[in-house]
């Protein structure tokens, strides 16, 4: 491939920080240029080395301190972030779509055992709505776990015998027994958790990432999601783009989908026919007409459009680079697993998460669907935690080895819990479980959060909170907390509020999760 | 709204350079200013964003009682505090005291957490400045209505100004110190404006005809041309359908398909038609209220039925019904108010004047739809209204039009019915007659809204009262004779022993019910009233609904599994047997309107008709049944049954609409003796069950509402109002009176000025239906006029469409939002800080619509000219084109909106002298070109000293990709297309049973329509239109984000569409350019940006085609692949390797950013 000559000598910077015109005007000008643009540091690529890049040393210590100027005189967009140290750089989210049922991962209630098929008190229903699945039951049904639990770890932390891989890293992880949320049913709730609020039109936990934090690197996405395939046995809760859409922040901070398979980034692949050669020539030809455009007409966004395509092209190695496992060494198989090999898997999808930990992506999440365990929760649940339970190990252990884990914060969480009661049928053999809202089991582990520890408790029937709850606002006020972002002071104005993530109801980060 | 709000940007750009020159009159000068500030753009903006968050309008948040949005609050005192403002005394206000304090606890603005924010020296300034002239409050700038201001006279017209538009833009550039730009030259024009009128080129011969026109109206008759092009409606379309948040799918869970792409092509027609801006406002309100010639108004009332849905299986019907007013309202005050009063869901609005009241009250107007929140993935539901073919089309219309003014005569008596019914009673009129009281045992009228006692108002009704046990029930969710009563899914309404009878006492009992299926439930199955033992083999009585088929049974002994009727309801049944179950009727307006009228069909007239119908129908149904009966079910073993059961023929539509179901018992032991009535009329039975023989059916489980112990299903999500029991027969005139007059008979008793909302809402009920026969001659009519309707639309496509329930419209106020949590109940009304509704009318849609396009409305026309105008030149002149309210940005020319929203107002709300009047001008027409000086005064261009220039949207990139490879196949409306999608975006996301699962890619035709016409999934929509900013469609969008990402330009170098489409150009240009390179490269320029290449542009191409044309001749395969893409048919008089080479070279001229921009 032709060596390309990086644009570090631009002809024609045509910025108005070199007329003769006042200084107050070139501040005004730059500012809002830089807020624009830069501000965010992010852009869904463009990064601060590109830029430099564009507009040359001097151009971009201009806007650097355009950016100070503006830092220190304007209220709305001045992010001025991290507001603190951050204990993590990036983030890693496991999302366990549809609802893990807690009471048979990691919520132990021995109680249970001898209350099977009783009915459960209605003094711990109390007024809460049920859904339109089970409202009508004429039964709730204690239905305590299938599976037998066991205390692992230095911690002694008790983990059901269905996440054995789980049970190996247990003294990493921070376990909240206590998240809960306001929706009861998967829609209402997936968005809830992920953008704050239960209706559509808010931007997601990643995009504000982007948006807040920018990129660490010049040839990725700020912001990745990956789709784990779907198992068709599973009852696979659908999800959509609106979860890692960007709301009313710009669309330059929605996070990048990253398929198995060709063309990981859509569209990323040079059409049959073209090689990169062609495609360096082809960019050539396009960059210099549109200098010779920028110099006509004057419109600063012609820069912008240049620099974009030189981004592209950076992306369609980068991308390959990324997805190529054949240089990974045995001993990441044999962490992972013969899972991982298989383009899709959740442990590849863990695997790749690790890869984009390492090459500065800010935000990856992955999606696993399938938790939605309404009946046969005994058939699914072995499945469900066999495809996900070593990846999530892998994953953490992975960073842990390579260090990473100090800076990285690993997530695993779904947007509700279960109910103990069963829903349909009970029987020794079987039983299935309906949403619940009031309490579910989400863990952290890595930059900013204390391993080793349980937080929160449950009633006897894993139903109400006792101790300690964590609505999902606290959740994510603590998760931008360890990225070193107070959720208070990180807001957008937006039909004249001050949005947030965590709005609009008081949220606060839950110290005991910090170390 | 998904538009990025660059916060104040201009304003503060204006701010500063304003707040100089205060500070210079104020240092350098001794005598008074002259320039007295102005409170909106000057002042307020300061205030709403410094203050008011703690000081404004939201009680909740308010400190120390100081209130700073309102003059009367700013200047009141207030009991231990010094005064906040002084007017003319800045030095003896607090206020000002406060923001220039040194003391950090004193000083002020201060944030949440107590710690002060201090202003800028500019804001201090000019709130000193403010106060000390006088402190003058003026109304928000957008909340008083638009008066035409007088134009300006700019010094420097030296023929520049074109139009009444140009004078306050040039007036404006003098004042920043800028000149406007020449006129742009014709190449250039020509594109622009075909781009912004048609969103497509114009052809060469266009180019060349218009630059070859030296006539001095050249422009004008390009204008005009293109306003008349069927494009110009498309165009214009596919922004309003980002405004009306358009999509084909209803976007949440299954995500199913949902029809309504006729609305698309009624926004098309409409603009094309040049209907006035009122008009179709109105119709999208309220289509449904309106005189109708033909189907338009309906269709377009689908406006409001184009939000998200839901028919996820747990969710609560309540909250989704919530829901859904709630997103009306939003899009409603988005799309049309351009206010944000969403805000106000859970609390009065913290800027803006919006109170939770007034929101709720808006929301009330959308919560009388007469539909099922539940959707039933399909892809349309209730209402809907059938499109006829085109040969039915004359017929249809003007049958519509008859009924139409039958309809108008109707709703005239509704809108009278007051007066009607007062005239009626006044001339000495006996009010309607009361059933007698006679044996009246129980008498629920479940009108307490609150609590856990029921009262029995039954005469000297023994026990007098009943509490709920285990959860209280839930009150006034909806409203029929008086806001009604639910039952959660642990309450139990236990009425004791009341009903306990033997089979020879004669009884009756009912009242009325409200159903509404729920997913998981497509039938509201279970019980309505039972005193029924079902462990004792459901000895007692019940009256029952079983898939909306009434029952009533009288037991002694019913073994589980003698009836299959009773037996427990099949285990894991799948959906899509339950579907395959479930009636497929989607009730149309015709429907609905036939249910609205037979709630209180005079009985008298339609009873002959009715029965002849109705024998003929038993009879079908009766051999249809027993046929399914001995096909499908086990045999009964009815000998085992001791038992009177007798169930209804056919059964109810499922509808949510309230029914009064009733039954008699004549004490004869035998199953004729039972009859059932449904609004007061009886409907037909069969017997499935007459074997009672005289056994006892006595037991000692308690009377029920909705339930029958202890794991029988209550009638899943139903409500309840006066359900009676009495302890005899009613006759059949009696059981008629009961559904209104009886109840009509008691309100008539009291004082009309008592007379509640709803009081008077059966009155006229009653008196309309049943007294009047004006009223009751046109329903006649009306019915046989339906009957047409429905014959001439058969066989056409369904449209979801708006009906309005003939209750009144009302909501609760939600504390928090929260759906549980109701309190104060609000009739529809629009925001108190609005001008209000006209007195006497009735508070409906059609009343919202008229009051939105009434002279009065300050909103609606600034709002819509503003989003012309954005169109057009990119930003509006407000450029939060969805925020107009106080946290809005300021207008760049406030005078300038004004003026252009009394003109459309003056010129009969018409769209298209509107835009004309806008590319007509002289700052539409300026070249794009900007020098430095332009860059550094006014970065933004919001002063216009030059020509727009911006990134095309999504849509517009790939259409004249398209057009100009001379691919796109230009036909209008439809269902919409799938054209190449990459694989897997659908699957990677969608629920495994969604009809959206897989996306099926469209072949010919489709590949290549407008973009307009693209299939929106809106969990995963189109990711070529996602990469350039097109909305999802979930929310409004009136602002669309422009970014530049190299995601884009990934799609426009490496779709397949784009690839194709640079083949197809190359081969154009190369047969109509004949074999001269630089001749085929102008031509390609021609096409893409309406002129030659110039030069240096020329050269770069050429020297790229040499290359690439080496590359090709050397590389066959990767030619012929390069080629072969897409599904169109390469030129194989082409020798491959130059239509590749070629094909790159149109690739090129594809991604140049000239091309990319208008």
């Amino acid at each position: 491939m032709k060596q390309h000559p990086r644009c570090t000598d631009c002809e024609n910077p045509i910025t108005p920080l070199d007329l003769p015109i006042p200084s107050t005007l070139k501040q005004e000008w730059a500012a809002i240029e830089t807020r624009r643009r830069f501000l965010g540091r992010s852009g869904k690529v463009l990064g601060w080395a590109a830029l430099a890049g564009l507009f040359g040393e001097i151009g971009l210590r201009s806007y650097a301190k355009a950016a100070d100027i503006t830092a220190a005189s304007s209220g709305q967009n001045n992010l001025g972030l991290p507001n603190f140290a951050p204990k993590a750089k990036r983030a890693i989210y496991l999302f366990m779509s549809g609802g893990p049922p807690q009471m048979d991962l990691f919520d132990y209630k021995p109680n249970l055992a001898a209350q099977f098929d009783k009915d459960m008190p209605d003094s711990v229903r109390g007024n809460q709505q049920l859904t339109g699945m089970t409202a009508g039951q004429a039964r709730f049904p204690i239905a305590p776990s299938h599976w037998p639990f066991a205390q692992h770890g230095e911690t002694g932390t008790w983990v059901s015998d269905l996440l054995p891989y789980t049970a190996r890293m247990i003294d990493d992880l921070t376990i909240i027994k206590t998240t809960h949320t306001d929706a009861i049913n998967h829609e209402p709730a997936i968005m809830l958790i992920n953008t704050g609020n239960m209706n559509a039109g808010k931007p997601c936990l990643g995009s504000w990432l982007a948006y807040g934090l920018g990129s660490m690197n010049d040839n990725l996405p700020t912001f990745i999601v990956l789709q784990t395939k779907t198992n068709p046995k599973e009852n696979n809760q659908p999800v959509s783009s609106r979860l890692w859409s960007s709301g009313f922040l710009s669309s330059e901070y929605a996070g990048v989908g990253l398929r198995s398979g060709a063309d990981p980034v859509l569209y990323l692949d040079d059409p049959p026919g073209v090689d990169r050669e062609v495609r360096r020539q082809m960019l050539d030809t396009v960059e210099k007409i549109n200098r010779q455009t920028l110099a006509e007409v004057g419109d600063p966004e012609t820069n912008a459009r240049i620099a974009q395509y030189e981004m592209a092209f950076r992306m369609q190695s980068s991308v390959p680079e990324l997805t190529d496992l054949s240089k990974e060494p045995q001993s990441t198989w044999d962490l992972y697993g013969p899972d991982a090999k298989q383009p899709g898997t959740f442990a590849y999808n863990c695997l790749l998460a690790r890869r984009m930990a390492e090459r500065g992506v800010r935000f990856t999440q992955i999606y696993k669907r399938g938790w939605d365990v309404h009946d046969n929760a005994v058939g699914m649940l072995p499945v469900l935690c066999q495809e996900t339970d070593r990846g999530a190990y892998a994953l953490v252990t992975d960073l842990k080895r390579r260090g990473l884990l100090d800076d990285t914060l690993v997530i695993w969480a779904g947007e509700f819990g279960r109910t103990v009661y069963s829903q349909g049928g009970l029987s020794h053999e079987n039983y299935g479980r309906d949403h619940h809202p009031r309490c579910f089991t989400t863990w952290m582990a890595g930059g900013g959060v204390r391993p080793g520890i349980t937080h929160g408790e449950t009633d006897d029937y894993s139903y109400n909170i006792i101790k300690d709850g964590v609505h999902v606002r606290d959740f994510n006020a603590t998760i931008l907390h360890c990225l070193g972002i107070d959720h208070n002071r990180f807001t957008y104005k937006f039909q004249g509020l001050d949005q947030k993530l965590t709005s609009p109801v008081t949220a606060y980060v839950v110290q005991g999760l910090l170390a | 709204m998904e538009a990025h709000s660059k916060s104040h940007r201009y304003a503060k750009l204006a701010g500063s350079l304003l707040s100089a020159l205060v500070l210079s009159a104020l240092a350098g000068c001794s005598r008074p200013t002259t320039r007295h500030l102005d409170f909106n753009q000057d002042v307020q903006p300061i205030l709403a964003s410094r203050c008011f968050s703690c000081h404004g309008p939201d009680p909740e948040m308010r400190k120390a009682g100081l209130r700073l949005d309102l003059a009367e609050w700013a200047m009141r005192k207030r009991p231990h505090h010094p005064d906040a403002i002084v007017p003319g005394h800045p030095e003896k206000s607090e206020l000002v005291k406060r923001i220039e304090s040194k003391d950090p606890h004193y000083l002020m603005p201060q944030n949440a957490q107590g710690v002060a924010k201090p202003m800028s020296t500019a804001e201090i300034a000019t709130l000193r400045e403010w106060i000390k002239e006088g402190a003058v409050y003026r109304p928000h700038w957008a909340f008083e209505a638009p008066k035409r201001p007088a134009l300006p006279t700019p010094q420097s017209d030296a023929g520049w100004t074109k139009t009444p538009i140009d004078k306050f833009i040039l007036a404006k550039l003098e004042k920043a110190g800028l000149h406007p730009s020449p006129e742009a030259d014709k190449g250039a024009l020509i594109r622009r404006v075909t781009l912004d009128l048609t969103g497509l080129l114009p052809t060469p011969q266009e180019v060349h005809a218009f630059v070859n026109d030296a006539s001095p109206d050249a422009y004008e008759h390009l204008v005009d041309r293109l306003l008349a092009q069927p494009t110009f409606g498309e165009q214009r379309a596919r922004y309003w359908l980002d405004y009306a948040r358009f999509a084909d799918t209803y976007g949440l869970h299954y995500d199913n398909s949902r029809d309504i792409w006729p609305y698309r092509d009624y926004v098309i027609r409409a603009f094309n038609n040049n209907k006035p801006f009122d008009q179709f406002a109105m119709e999208q309100i309220a289509g449904d209220l309106m005189p109708m010639k033909n189907l338009d108004p309906l269709i377009a009332s689908g406006y409001l039925r184009l939000g998200v849905s839901s028919n996820e299986g747990g969710t609560i019907p309540e909250e989704l019904r919530v829901n859904i007013a709630r997103e009306r309202t939003e899009a409603f005050g988005a799309t049309f108010m351009g206010l944000t009063v969403g805000c106000a869901v859970c609390h009065d609005h913290k800027f803006d004047p919006t109170t939770q009241h007034d929101f709720y009250a808006l929301s009330a107007f959308f919560n009388n739809i007469d539909e099922k929140p539940f959707n039933d993935d399909r892809p349309v539901w209730a209402p809907v209204v059938r499109i006829p073919t085109a040969q039915n089309l004359g017929a249809y219309d003007r049958v519509l039009a008859e009924r139409s003014e039958l309809q108008s005569k109707l709703n005239q008596m509704r809108r009278n019915s007051r007066g009607l019914v007062t005239q009626w009673l006044a001339s000495g009129n006996k009010p309607a007659r009361a059933v007698a009281t006679d044996g009246l045992v129980l008498r629920l009228r479940l009108d307490e809204g609150k609590g856990e006692e029921l009262k029995n108002s039954a005469p000297n009704a023994n026990p007098a009262s009943f509490n709920t046990a285990t959860l209280k029930g839930e009150w006034g969710e909806t409203t029929w004779l008086w806001p009604d009563f639910r039952m959660q899914s642990s309450t139990r309404v236990l009425l004791g022993q009341t009903g306990n009878y033997e089979a020879k006492q004669a009884f009756s009992a009912g009242g009325w019910f409200m159903f509404r299926s729920a997913p998981f439930h497509p039938g509201s199955f279970g019980t309505l009233i039972s005193k029924m033992d079902s462990t004792q083999h459901d000895r007692g009585w019940e009256l029952a609904s079983d898939d909306g088929f009434l029952s009533v049974s009288l037991v002694n002994k019913m073994p589980k599994d003698s009836n299959p009727a009773e037996q427990p309801k099949k285990k894991g049944q799948s959906e899509k047997e339950r579907k395959a179950k479930e009636p497929f009727d989607y009730p149309t307006p015709q429907d609905l309107s036939k249910k609205d009228l037979a709630a209180n069909k005079p009985p008298e007239q339609l009873k002959a008709e009715k029965e002849a119908a109705k024998k003929a129908e038993a009879e079908e149904k009766a051999k249809e049944r027993s046929k399914k009966d001995s096909a499908e079910k086990p045999p009964k073993d009815t000998t085992r049954q001791i038992a009177i059961r007798v169930v209804s023929l056919t059964p109810l539509p499922l509808d949510g609409a309230w029914k009064h179901i009733f039954f008699t018992y004549d004490g004869s032991g035998r199953a004729a003796g039972i009859k059932i009535f449904v609004n007061g009329s009886p409907v037909a039975t069969r017997v499935v069950s007459d074997n009672l023989r005289g056994a006892t059916i006595h037991t000692q489980a308690p009377m029920q509402l909705g339930w029958r112990d202890p794991d029988e299903h209550p009638a899943k999500d139903a409500r309840y109002q006066d359900i009676r029991l009495y302890a005899r027969a009613l006759t059949s005139d009696e059981v008629d009176r009961l559904p209104f007059e009886d109840y009509a008979a008691e309100v008539a008793t009291r004082p009309q000025a008592q007379w509640t909302e709803d009081q008077w809402h059966v009155m006229s009920q009653f008196y309309l239906n049943r007294v009047d026969p004006v009223y009751q001659a046109i329903q006649r009519e009306m019915v046989s006029l339906d009957e047409q309707l429905d014959r001439l639309s058969k066989g056409g496509n369904l449209t979801q469409v708006s009906w309005e329930k003939p209750s009144i419209a009302y909501a609760h106020v939600l504390t928090r939002g929260v759906y549980t949590a109701r309190t104060e109940r609000v009739e529809a009304d629009t925001p108190h800080f609005l001008p209000p509704l006209p007195k006497g009318e009735p508070h409906n849609r059609l009343a919202l619509a008229k009051w939105t396009v009434s002279p009065e409305n300050p909103l609606t026309a600034r709002v819509t000219v503003n989003r012309m105008w954005y169109e057009l030149f990119g930003t509006g002149i407000v450029e939060t084109t969805e925020d107009f309210g106080i946290m809005g940005e300021r207008p760049t020319h406030p005078e300038l909106l004004d003026w252009l929203a009394v003109e459309f107002r003056d010129s009969g709300w018409d769209i298209k002298h509107m835009y004309k009047l806008m590319v007509m001008s002289a700052a539409y027409r300026q070249s794009a070109n900007s020098t430095p000086e332009q860059l550094a005064k006014d970065p933004r261009n919001l002063l216009l000293s030059h020509g727009p220039r911006f990134r095309m949207d999504a849509e517009m990139l790939r259409d004249i990709a398209l057009q100009a490879s001379g691919l796109l196949v230009e036909k209008i409306g439809g269902p919409s297309v799938k054209p190449y999608q990459p694989p897997n975006i659908w699957e990677e996301v969608s629920y495994p049973t969604s009809d959206t699962l897989h996306y099926v890619q469209q072949h010919g035709d489709a590949l290549y329509r407008r973009s307009m016409y693209t299939y929106v999934k809106r969990m995963a929509p189109p990711p070529d239109m996602d990469a350039f900013d097109a909305p999802m469609r979930d929310v409004v969008c009136t602002r669309r984000q422009r970014t530049d990402t190299p995601l884009q330009a990934l799609v426009t170098m490496n779709d397949e569409q784009w690839v194709e489409a640079a083949r197809a150009l190359a081969e154009r240009v190369i047969h109509e350019a004949g074999p001269d390179t630089h001749q085929r490269i102008d031509r390609m320029s021609e096409i893409l940006l309406a002129h030659d290449a110039p030069a240096p542009m020329a050269a770069a191409l050429e020297s790229s085609l040499q290359q690439l044309q080496r590359h090709y001749a050397k590389d066959r395969k990767a030619a012929n692949a390069l080629v072969e893409v897409g599904e169109s048919k390469p030129d194989a008089s082409i020798p491959e390797p130059e239509l590749a080479a070629w094909t790159m070279v149109a690739n090129e001229m594809l991604n140049l950013d000239e091309t990319i921009n208008k």
